[in-house]
């Protein structure tokens, strides 16, 4: 493979990464501090890109002003399932489970009954290349990552200097010791889930300038959102990113070198590997 | 009670095949049969504490064996079947033993992980799978024919009808057996106790791993049931999508009784037949179904009838206490 290829489908899983790490941040948030695993989360990222879809080329509004807005809806749909759907069964992992699996139904057909079945595409308003070193470099791939690096940043912030992110550690790591210090257990489920799920929209709405979009599009999502989040420990942000960028870069590359499926069976034969033998993730600890 | 009931229930599945005489009706109660055996033997893997989402993935394998083995190896279907249910337990013993040593959620993960496995690995392997396309024309079963009783060539539905009926009454049996079995209530205490199971003497690795075992045995079964059933096998057939329905049968039926799956999938599969003019929203009644489930019959239909027993105390008498 020449370089030129290389650098390409480096740039390519760069901007993989940056997909895959908001996935993971926002599910990692959730099944951390909500105690659940939301395996409706690719559907709330499939949710994103409808809505950004639904922006641009139905109400006509710019790329970023959508990408605003489906975040604000789609964080807002994730606080009233929060409110609705997962709270009742706060201690219960295997009911909010079932929950979740009936919410990839609901939520898959409900876009289906509205936007239908076929694939939709929107265009990215970045067309032009950037070329560093005789590298060119797609704007819309850039973006991804450089979006991704900043809400990475924000959400680290958030969390360090808030007293609501300060809480949320608070609560993954120690929930009832949490709630007998006077956190609003309520208040911090919402602030995760809109997080969360806002995250996810990020992801899908970029994603479709990269992508055709589809109601299906979200089982995809799901599973390298785990993946990732296996790879790096659940509950850790460090290892989002970090599990992010190599499953990026793994997904981006490897494909070129070989076929899609070998790429996948080796990503996927890899994660069975660690969950096998480190449990707690690469980075985690127990 | 119980045996009254299953015995007027079979004599009716005997008999219907008199009545409808659809290929239509037919074929959605083969289906039917194949989902109740898949949502009972998914049942016996969640009796041992542990939520298999492979179920898809093994059906793959047992229905790829099927047709490779009557295909390319010139088996006979009879022989070919059984080896496909065989196969899918084959392979869940060898994952098996890795894979229970992963608690509660994780062990769910990476049975959907092995699934997509299987999904790539049929893709990938062009030569043998024909890849994404999958294979085509695969064989009926080869007839059966006793002289003057019985002439089955499995040219017409019925036919098929009354195999997948024989393949569900044999594997029920066996199921049941299995459970009212000392390994059925070992593999009860491991689910209650894990680690008190182990305390005593349990070897709780080796029921898990069985219970996935025998599970997947007969997904391997179905795969290879339903391959020459409808003569065509694609990588992706039983997706993620198709397992999450199977689970969902095994939750809305009730998963603390026997009974409870069979119920589920009976009632979730042939519903939606009978309301036909509601089949676009039939996902949502589904869910609905299922949300109602969860919020306030958590026990499944089969806990129903406790349920009223629990609402109407006045209606029986309290057993005097000794």
């Amino acid at each position: 493979m020449s370089a030129g290829a290389l650098s390409q489908s480096v740039l390519n899983g760069l901007a993989l990464s940056g997909i895959y790490i908001l996935i993971a941040l926002g599910l990692t948030l959730v099944m951390s501090i909500m105690g659940i695993v939301q395996v409706a989360h690719g559907e709330i990222y499939m949710i994103g890109a409808y809505a950004v879809y639904y922006m641009i080329a139905v109400l006509g509004g710019g790329f970023f002003l959508a990408i605003v807005v489906a975040t604000l809806f789609v964080g807002g749909l994730g606080v009233l399932l929060e409110r609705l759907c997962f709270r009742p069964f706060r201690g219960q992992p295997d009911r909010a489970f079932t929950v979740s699996i009936a919410l990839i139904l609901i939520l898959q057909n409900v876009v289906l009954a509205i936007a239908g079945g076929n694939p939709l595409t929107y265009p990215s308003p970045f067309t032009g290349v950037l070329r560093i070193l005789g590298v060119a470099i797609s704007w819309k791939r850039l973006i991804i990552v450089l979006v991704g690096l900043g809400l990475l940043v924000c959400l680290f912030l958030f969390i360090k200097l808030t007293r609501t992110g300060q809480a949320m550690l608070a609560i993954s790591q120690e929930r009832e010791g949490a709630a007998l210090q006077g956190m609003n257990i309520d208040r911090i489920s919402a602030v995760a889930m809109f997080l969360g799920c806002g995250l996810a929209a990020v992801a899908g709405g970029f994603i479709g300038s990269l992508f055709s979009i589809s109601p299906t599009m979200g089982s995809f999502a799901l599973m390298k959102g785990i993946a990732v989040i296996i790879l790096g420990g659940l509950g850790s942000i460090p290892g989002a990113v970090v599990g992010g960028a190599i499953l990026g870069l793994v997904d981006g590359v490897l494909p070129a070198l070989t076929t899609t499926h070998i790429a996948g069976l080796v990503g996927f034969a890899t994660i069975i590997f660690i969950l096998i033998f480190r449990p707690q993730g690469i980075w985690g600890h127990d | 009670m119980g045996r009254i009931f299953a015995a007027v229930a079979i004599a009716c599945l005997l008999l219907l095949p008199l009545l409808l005489t659809g290929p239509y009706h037919l074929h959605v109660l083969i289906l039917t049969m194949m989902y109740v055996v898949l949502a009972s033997s998914l049942r016996l893997i969640n009796l041992s504490g542990q939520m298999s989402l492979a179920h898809g993935g093994m059906m793959t394998v047992g229905a790829y064996t099927s047709t490779l083995l009557v295909m390319k190896a010139g088996f006979p279907f009879w022989v070919a079947m059984p080896l496909a249910g065989f196969s899918a337990a084959l392979i869940a013993y060898v994952v098996g033993y890795p894979f229970v040593r992963l608690k509660g959620i994780y062990f769910s993960i990476v049975t959907i992980f092995f699934s997509e496995v299987v999904v790539l690995t049929a893709q990938q392997w062009q030569g043998l799978t024909g890849g994404n396309t999958g294979i085509f024309g695969i064989p009926r079963p080869s007839p059966v024919v006793i002289p003057r009783i019985l002439r089955m060539d499995f040219s017409s539905k019925t036919d098929f009808y009354y195999l997948a009926l024989v393949l569900m009454l044999v594997s029920l049996i066996i199921l049941y057996a299995v459970e009212r079995s000392r390994i059925g209530l070992i593999l009860r205490g491991v689910q209650q106790a894990d680690s008190l199971a182990e305390s005593i003497g349990i070897d709780t690795t080796g029921f898990k791993v069985l219970a996935f075992t025998v599970g997947s045995f007969f997904a391997g079964l179905i795969g290879g049931f339903y391959c020459h059933y409808i003569s065509a096998i694609s990588p992706d057939a039983f997706s993620f999508l198709f397992t999450i329905y199977i689970l969902v049968y095994v939750t809305v039926g009730g998963e603390k009784k026997f009974v409870g799956p069979i119920l589920g999938a009976a009632v979730l599969t042939i519903l939606p037949e009978v309301a036909r003019p509601l089949k676009a929203f039939m996902p949502f009644l589904f869910a609905a179904v299922l949300i109602a489930v969860i919020f306030f019959v958590p026990e499944g239909m089969a806990g129903l009838p406790d349920l009223a027993r629990r609402l109407m105390p006045r209606s029986e008498k309290r057993p005097a206490r000794a």
